[in-house]
């Protein structure tokens, strides 16, 4: 018995490594470990801490695009409003921690500060839900797809202008959320800022796939990504799953950006280049395939990282862009086929 | 009475598919609606599931109205609506299908007696627990997309086309467990272009030509009728 699940398990994942996925994954694997050889262990590190960023964002793209069928471009404001939020939580924090070093704030500062930036972002999706997409899913939803985009240009357009008009158009920034000496792995130094960014987007991106896979609302909202009829027939009730979803999302991309403050201090269009990454990713791993954009995530950050190393920092679009397109050309529905429906089939 | 739709009008945007259709189902009932290719089969069960919006007209279910619900609100009421489609989620395993179907029953004591059920009706299912529901063949998605809607024990099971598209043996299989589903109590609405077969099994019928019932009775006697004969069964 034991022998013949072992044998199984073998034989799935024998299959799987011969599929364009498993190759895909094999070959980003080998690719960073040569890399790493090469050019020494911040490649790795880059990779690894930039793709799990990037995973956070392109996640709840994913979200959006399976779930409620809209082809978001306006997600890049969210994660704005997530570094708004941590800027102005984390501000005060920091003076206070200044004075006080003794505080229990040196500590759960900076969590504070990721919670407040997930409640905003999540109450930010509500938002847009309610006033802007549920209006217009009432009225119609023939030719739903370009509607919707044209609606989250506008809504980024807007958001955009509001962080200008209300907060400015400077960079609002902290210098770091973790005092202290950087950790040295395999001979690199990373900031702590850099390390604790990187924890919390695996303690989110694992909280996010036990969520999706094992509780009843999860499974309800990938019933809802994979058959919308279905999913009315067995019962869910669809407006409260797309505000759930939208919310979701949104605090996803928040979160993100509260994670990376220490980076990108917070502008106006500082949600662009996540945007486009989350994109890249979305592209990359199938449109609505919110699982497979975890592990895309981690190549569009290798091919960035490798492109910086080896061609230059000018170029660090150019050659994903160029990427995608042959993966539009050659295989349009993504490496890793489609855990949901996209827009696409629908 | 279980189920009553009075003179239900009903269509898609401005196009009116169903007029005055007026029909009913006792609890224990096996009924079937049988009629040409478009006829509005499909779209009287879709409005009685919530799916299509009545235009005007009452669908009352144990005397309560639910023509004005969605979809997921008249499941809750305790109609299972197994359409042509099947509606399936084809990345999801068999087991997490039906899990899906016991949606609405929140004791897991239950939910667990029910997919013991149907895979005491469906031994088939039992074998490809694990496989997606996306690739399956035809009868055996027919046979979870039954499977899914009997899951939350509904008091009306409405069926749209069980032997579409599958060959005369499955087709057979797909009958003998809507049987034993009625000898078990299950009350069965069931649409179907198999007239003779369907009108063999059921014990009341309805005609719709053109969205209109035209004809209703024992299905014995309107296997009789010298109408339906000539339109269906070309005798
Ligand atoms: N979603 C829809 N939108 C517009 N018209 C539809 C739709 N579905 C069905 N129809 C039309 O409604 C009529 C009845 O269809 P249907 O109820 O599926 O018939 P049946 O199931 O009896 O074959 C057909 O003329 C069909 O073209
Ligand atoms: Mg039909």
């Amino acid at each position: 018995m034991a022998e013949q699940v072992k044998k199984r398990i073998w034989e799935r994942l024998f299959k799987w490594c011969k599929s364009l996925a498993g190759l895909t994954v094999i070959a980003t694997v080998v690719i960073a470990l040569l890399a790493t050889i090469d050019r020494g262990g911040y490649v790795l590190v880059n990779t690894i801490i930039t793709g799990g960023m990037t995973a956070l964002v392109a996640m709840g793209l994913a979200l959006t695009l399976g779930v409620l069928n809209i082809p978001m471009f306006a997600h890049g404001e969210y994660f704005m409003i997530g570094t708004l939020t941590a800027y102005y939580v984390f501000t005060p924090i920091s003076t206070y921690v200044n004075t006080h070093p003794e505080s229990a704030l040196v500590f759960w500062g900076p969590l504070i500060t990721v919670v407040a930036a997930m409640i905003v972002g999540a109450l930010a999706g509500v938002i847009s839900e309610v006033l802007v997409f549920s209006q217009l899913r009432k009225r119609s939803r023939e030719n739903w797809v370009m509607n919707s985009f044209l609606l989250t240009v506008g809504l980024s357009v807007v958001l955009i202008n509001a962080h200008q008009l209300f907060f400015g158009a400077d960079f609002k920034g902290i210098t770091r959320y973790w005092a202290g000496m950087p950790i040295t792995v395999m001979d690199v130094y990373i900031s702590r800022d850099r390390a604790m960014a990187f924890v919390l987007a695996a303690v989110v991106v694992a909280a996010f796939w036990f969520f999706m896979t094992y509780t009843r609302t999860g499974r309800a909202i990938r019933a809802v990504a994979q058959d919308e009829t279905g999913a009315l027939i067995v019962g869910i009730g669809l407006n409260g799953i797309l505000l759930l979803t939208m919310s979701l999302s949104c605090a996803l991309a928040a979160i993100a950006g509260a994670g990376l403050l220490f980076m990108y201090p917070s502008y106006p269009s500082v949600g662009l280049e996540p945007l486009y990454m989350a994109w890249f990713v979305v592209i990359l791993a199938g449109l609505g395939n919110v699982l497979g954009a975890v592990m895309g995530a981690f190549m569009v950050a290798l091919l960035k990282v490798l492109t910086i190393e080896y061609i230059g920092s000018g170029w660090d679009f150019v050659v994903p862009s160029a990427l995608i397109i042959v993966i539009l050309i050659f295989k349009p529905s993504g490496i890793f086929g489609s855990e949901v429906r996209g827009v696409l089939d629908k | 009475m279980l189920l009553e739709v009075k003179n239900l009008n009903a269509g898609y945007g401005f196009l009116q598919i169903l007029r005055d259709v007026s029909l009913t189902v006792d609890t224990g009932e096996y009924v079937c609606l049988v009629g040409p290719n478009g006829a509005g089969k499909s779209t009287t069960l879709k409005t009685i599931a919530g799916l299509v919006s009545p235009m005007s007209g009452e669908i009352l279910f144990n005397g309560e109205p639910i023509g004005s619900l969605p979809g997921n609100k008249v499941a809750r009421k305790g109609i299972s609506f197994v359409s042509e489609e099947m509606n399936l989620f084809v990345n999801m395993t068999v087991q997490e299908n039906l899990a899906m179907g016991a949606y609405t029953l929140k004791d897991k004591k239950l939910q667990k007696d029910r997919l013991d059920f149907v895979y005491d009706l469906f031994p088939r299912l039992v074998e490809r627990r694990n496989q997606l529901a996306g690739t399956m063949s035809g009868g055996e998605r027919k046979m979870l997309a039954i499977g899914r809607g009997l899951m939350p024990n509904p008091k009306l099971l409405l069926v749209d086309e069980p032997s579409f598209g599958l060959a005369p043996l499955l087709t057979e299989n797909v009958f003998q467990s809507l049987d034993t589903l009625v000898s078990q109590g299950v009350t069965i609405m069931v649409v179907e272009q198999n007239v003779t077969k369907t009108l063999a099994v059921t014990d009341r019928g309805y005609v719709l030509e053109n969205g209109r019932i035209g004809l209703s009775g024992k299905s014995s006697d309107l296997a009789c009728d010298a109408h339906v004969r000539k339109v269906f069964l070309g005798v």
